[in-house]
């Protein structure tokens, strides 16, 4: 049976480019088609039915059309378009973060509907409270997860023994933590503190809300930025460029008169 | 297929395909017409198009006052002393100049960023000209600042940064309206479009 030629789907917008005078090329993850790349036709005229529709970090109900390379968006009506994130430069620089890693871990004609949850979930966190830091850690553990690339936190993955209390290693080429009686050739193995391990087992356990609720100490929060960036660039290939904004924002000197 | 696979091509003309094809939103196709275009051509007319080309590349410089694309710095619109110089609009590109001084309306100085912070394509504030730009508002006597970046997602990340850094407790700082197109519809208006155009209504 021919399949038909429109369908209707809910997506986040990941991000767009210009394509020719007036059109966009949009990147969308949607909840049961995966990572789906369409085009918006006059998309960039201010006129078009689609214009404001379309920005990163909105979810939509959408109408497609089948193209022949792409898909064509017909239509799009907003469910969430995240406007009190949008207002706040931390919530947008975290918000872009998110969308790039979920850009770089969703595989088109995929479906993850988990991961599409988790992102809208994310956001909503994130809206709510754009200084939490402890959202990126869990969208990074949970992204890892839902791709099917959960780390090990129980038991060392090389003697396959119960992990002991005590420092602990990891590596996410070797597939999560190691005790320190094994010791194999790895450029990517570092350092695991009991405290880290014990937030990771939080993380895995917990629901959002529950896991954003932590507060931790600066040590150990850089600790674990550091170390589950490292493997999401690992399992990624590739550094996560929209990271150095936020880094340039964690650490930027404000002038006096900014309230 | 690069062009130095077509058999039969001279590779002088190989060469301009390959250069054409280099154009934004100028495929294989598309470059073949214009080469073969350009070989039809009268010689004057061609040699005046690379002309053109070499002029440009030569001669134009950034603005040391707006950093916007000119032939002599500072350019027109900043050595022009009917241009009121306590107000300054902050736009992304060149073409946003073009674009504002269209409209007649407008009779301020201008800053050109050369594009906005896009996280994603890995361009940050150091990429931009915004160090020009707090230079100065600290240096000259700006009483408004128009932020016209773009009402996108990046546009507005600009502005914010924007208005984050600039570092002057004495400025008004603005950006242009946002709301309806002329010869857009309600039916279609995306909900923040529509409420930031009744935060904006106006008396009639």
């Amino acid at each position: 049976m021919a399949r038909p030629k429109t369908y209707r789907c809910e997506a986040v917008v990941l991000g767009y480019s210009a394509l020719s005078e007036a059109d966009l090329l949009v990147t969308l993850f949607t909840r049961h088609q995966g990572k789906v790349r369409a085009i918006g036709k006059g998309a960039r005229r201010s006129n078009s039915k689609l214009v404001g529709h379309l920005e990163p970090l909105t979810v939509l109900n959408m109408s497609m059309v089948h193209g022949r390379s792409m898909d064509i968006i017909s239509q799009a009506e907003v469910i969430n378009s995240y406007a009190t994130l949008k207002e706040d430069l931390i919530g947008i620089a975290k918000g872009l973060y998110l969308a790039e890693m979920m850009d770089g871990f969703g595989a088109e004609a995929n479906a993850n509907p988990d991961l599409f949850q988790l992102m809208i979930d994310t956001l909503r966190v994130i809206e709510a409270d754009p200084e939490s830091e402890m959202a990126l850690r869990y969208f990074e553990y949970h992204l890892l997860e839902v791709s099917g690339l959960m780390p090990e936190l129980y038991h060392c993955v090389e003697c396959r023994e119960e992990l002991e209390p005590g420092a602990h290693r990891f590596s996410p080429n070797v597939g999560g933590t190691l005790c320190l009686g094994c010791s194999p050739e790895d450029a990517h193995l570092r350092p695991l503190s009991l405290r880290a391990l014990k937030v990771l087992r939080l993380l895995d356990r917990s629901q959002l809300p529950e896991a954003c609720k932590l507060s931790i100490d600066d040590n150990l929060s850089l600790e674990l930025k550091s170390l589950l960036s490292t493997a999401v660039t690992y399992w990624l290939g590739n550094e996560i460029r929209s990271n150095s904004f936020l880094e340039h924002l964690r650490n930027e000197t404000l002038p006096e008169v900014y309230s | 297929m690069t062009q130095e696979n077509i058999s039969g091509a001279s590779p002088s003309l190989s060469r301009l395909v390959q250069e054409l094809n280099r154009l934004p939103g100028i495929g294989p196709k598309s470059a073949q017409r214009l080469a073969y275009y350009i070989i039809r051509l009268p010689d004057d007319d061609a040699y005046a198009l690379a002309d053109a080309i070499t002029s440009v590349k030569q001669n134009i410089v950034f603005c040391e006052e707006c950093q916007n694309l000119t032939d002599a710095s500072p350019c027109q619109v900043c050595s022009d002393p009917r241009r009121d110089r306590t107000i300054i609009c902050v736009v992304e590109d060149p073409l946003d100049v073009l674009a504002m001084e269209r409209t007649r309306s407008y009779r301020g100085l201008y800053h050109v960023l050369h594009g906005v912070i896009s996280p994603i394509n890995g361009i940050g504030p150091d990429q931009l000209k915004l160090q020009e730009l707090f230079n100065r508002l600290t240096r000259d006597d700006i009483a408004e600042m128009v932020v016209a970046t773009n009402p996108t997602l990046e546009g507005e990340a600009t502005a914010m940064y924007i208005r984050r850094h600039q570092g002057r407790e004495d400025i008004k700082i603005t950006h242009l309206a946002r709301g309806l197109p002329v010869g857009g519809s309600l039916e279609y208006t995306d909900e923040t479009t529509l409420s930031r155009a009744f935060q904006g209504r106006q008396e009639i």
